[in-house]
Formats: C-alpha cells, structure tokens, sequence
C-alpha cells in the first residue's frame, strides 16, 4: 500500500504562493524560532524580538515571489533578521548592555553545561557592536559559513572574520574579568 | 582552549523558542491582499537598491552643475574681454584727440617763429 506522498517542500513555496494560509502558517512555524532567536540575541528584549520577527514574516508575505526555494526562504529570513535588528539597533540611543530578559534563557533547551558562564557569555554579546554581534549570532547561534554571513550582511569576508575574531577575543577577555574563566585556560 | 571556547560559545547561543502563539499572531496581522503589507520603517532603509537610473541621478546632477558653471565661467571670462577692449579703445581714441591737438599747437608755433611780427609794429610798441 502506497502511504500518501509528503509535499515536496517547494511546493509550501507554490501554495502560499497561491494564497493559501495554512501553508503560509507551515512556514512561520518551521522559520519562527530561528528568526525569533537572532531578533532576540539580536535585540535582548523579549517583546522588541516578537515585534522584529513579526515584521520579518510580514515582509516575506509581501515578498513571497521573490523567494526561489526553500533554502532561499532560509537565507532571506536570516539576512532580513538581521539587517533589520541591526538598523533598530542603530536607531536606539544606546545600543549595547541592555538587560537580558529571563523568560528565554527558560525556553532554551536544558543541558549540562554551565549555566552561568552560558548566561554571562550571551549577556557579553549584547555588548557588541551591532554588526560584529549578528556576525557572531550568524556564525555561532545559526551556525552559518563566513561566506553566507559575508553575503547576508553585505560584508567582505575578511571583514567578517575580522569581526569574528575581535569579537572572540573581547568576549575572552571580558569573561576572564567576570572571572568565569582563567587566563591559563586560554593558553 | 579556543575550539572550547567556541563550543562555549555556541552553547550559550542555543536557539530560543518563539513565544507561544506567535504563529498565530503572525497569521492574524496578515493583510487579506499580499500586496497591501506595509513596509516597515526598518525594513526601508534594506529595502530594493535603487535602481540603474535611480543611481544615475546624483552623477548625472553633478556633471550637469559642473558644464553650467564652466559655460557661465567662458561667458563672464568673455564678457570681461569685451569690457576691457572697449576702455582700451576709448583710451586710443582719448590719445589721438590729444596727438591731434599737440599738432595743431605746434603747427600754430611754427608758422609764428616763420613769420614773425614786422619790426615798425614792434618798435610801435616800445
């Protein structure tokens, strides 16, 4: 007996395409927690990420024929997200040590690492810039090459391993203050 | 210690969940026409470059101010030449009037010392 086909992905891309709201509403839910997540780490602010991400998922609908496949969808979902958190960060009068909310820190998975040096590691991020801090949600929350970053943030590649690597090592430095590591873990 | 430190790292970046019901909300905000989404103020400054033309227009302004002030510099610069051949024609014209004067003082002079006053009329005088 044939089980019934699953769609092929594309084809969510045609339906929404076409106006169908359920497929629309499958592609928010499969993308929400990404999106959500770098508007978040992005932003620090629970309610500020909802509004980004939000506003990220309306342009798609707007710009639903632009999108080629479901990899493009992927991509085009990080590079707004992002650009888009980072203008709302340049249009903030103070744009870094803005507090961490705690309700998220809850909804991510429980493991055995350590807690506190995991919050102080992402409270430290939202001390960077705002674009050395996507370079780093990129490459370390969503996990993306340097070239897809570079592309996604309009940036040289050099510039982003630049940025990858400043930001590491003030990130070092900071939880060596925080003392949360050692300088002798360093070497 | 960096590879470990990057692990850290993405440890402490594990994605977050969306809120409860964001799809929902999502969904709810959607505009019955696709074409009727408002872009957000955001999402302008990211929006579609400009396109060829848009881009040409600050050039093609620049060049355009550029020939105007070169073609009002040639007119003013020709002008001023127009301006100074006429004062140094007028300054000819000023110094022929005065040769010509000079030469009528002088032919006046001459035909005195060629012809001087009859010497009766001066002894008359004295």
């Amino acid at each position: 007996m044939l089980t019934q086909a699953q769609p092929v992905p594309d084809d969510l891309l045609v339906r929404a395409r076409a106006g169908h709201a359920p497929a629309f509403a499958e592609i928010v839910e499969a993308h929400q927690g990404s999106v959500f997540s770098i508007a978040y780490r992005m932003l620090n602010n629970r309610a500020q990420a909802e509004d980004l991400a939000q506003d990220v998922f309306l342009q798609l609908y707007r710009k639903l024929d632009a999108i080629e496949s479901l990899e493009h969808l992927g991509f085009w979902l990080r590079r707004v997200a992002s650009n888009l958190a980072i203008d709302w960060l340049r249009r903030l009068p103070y744009t870094t040590t803005q507090p961490l909310d705690e309700g998220a820190q809850v909804a991510a998975a429980a493991t055995d690492d350590d807690p506190l040096m995991s919050r102080e590691l992402a409270r430290l991020l939202g001390e960077l810039a705002p674009a050395a801090r996507a370079v780093m949600v990129l490459r370390y929350q969503e996990d993306r090459d340097i070239a897809e970053i570079g592309t996604a943030l309009d940036m040289p590649v050099n510039t982003v391993k630049s940025h990858i690597k400043r930001s590491l090592t003030a990130l070092r430095s900071r939880m060596i203050g925080a003392k949360l590591i050692t300088a002798e873990e360093l070497s | 210690m960096t590879e470990n430190f990057e692990d850290e790292l993405r440890r402490a970046l594990r994605p977050v969940q969306a809120p409860a019901g964001f799809a929902e909300r999502v969904m709810r905000a959607l505009p019955e026409r696709r074409d009727s989404v408002v872009t957000p103020i955001a999402m302008q400054a990211t929006a579609r470059p400009p396109n060829y033309w848009q881009r040409l227009r600050a050039p093609a302004a620049l060049a355009a101010s550029l020939v105007l002030a070169v073609v009002l510099g040639q007119r003013m610069a020709l002008y001023q030449q127009q301006q100074e051949e006429a004062a140094g024609f007028a300054a000819s014209q000023e110094l022929l009037q005065a040769l010509r004067v000079t030469s009528q003082k002088l032919d006046l002079a001459y035909q005195a010392v060629k012809n001087p006053p009859e010497a009766g009329a001066e002894e008359n005088r004295s």
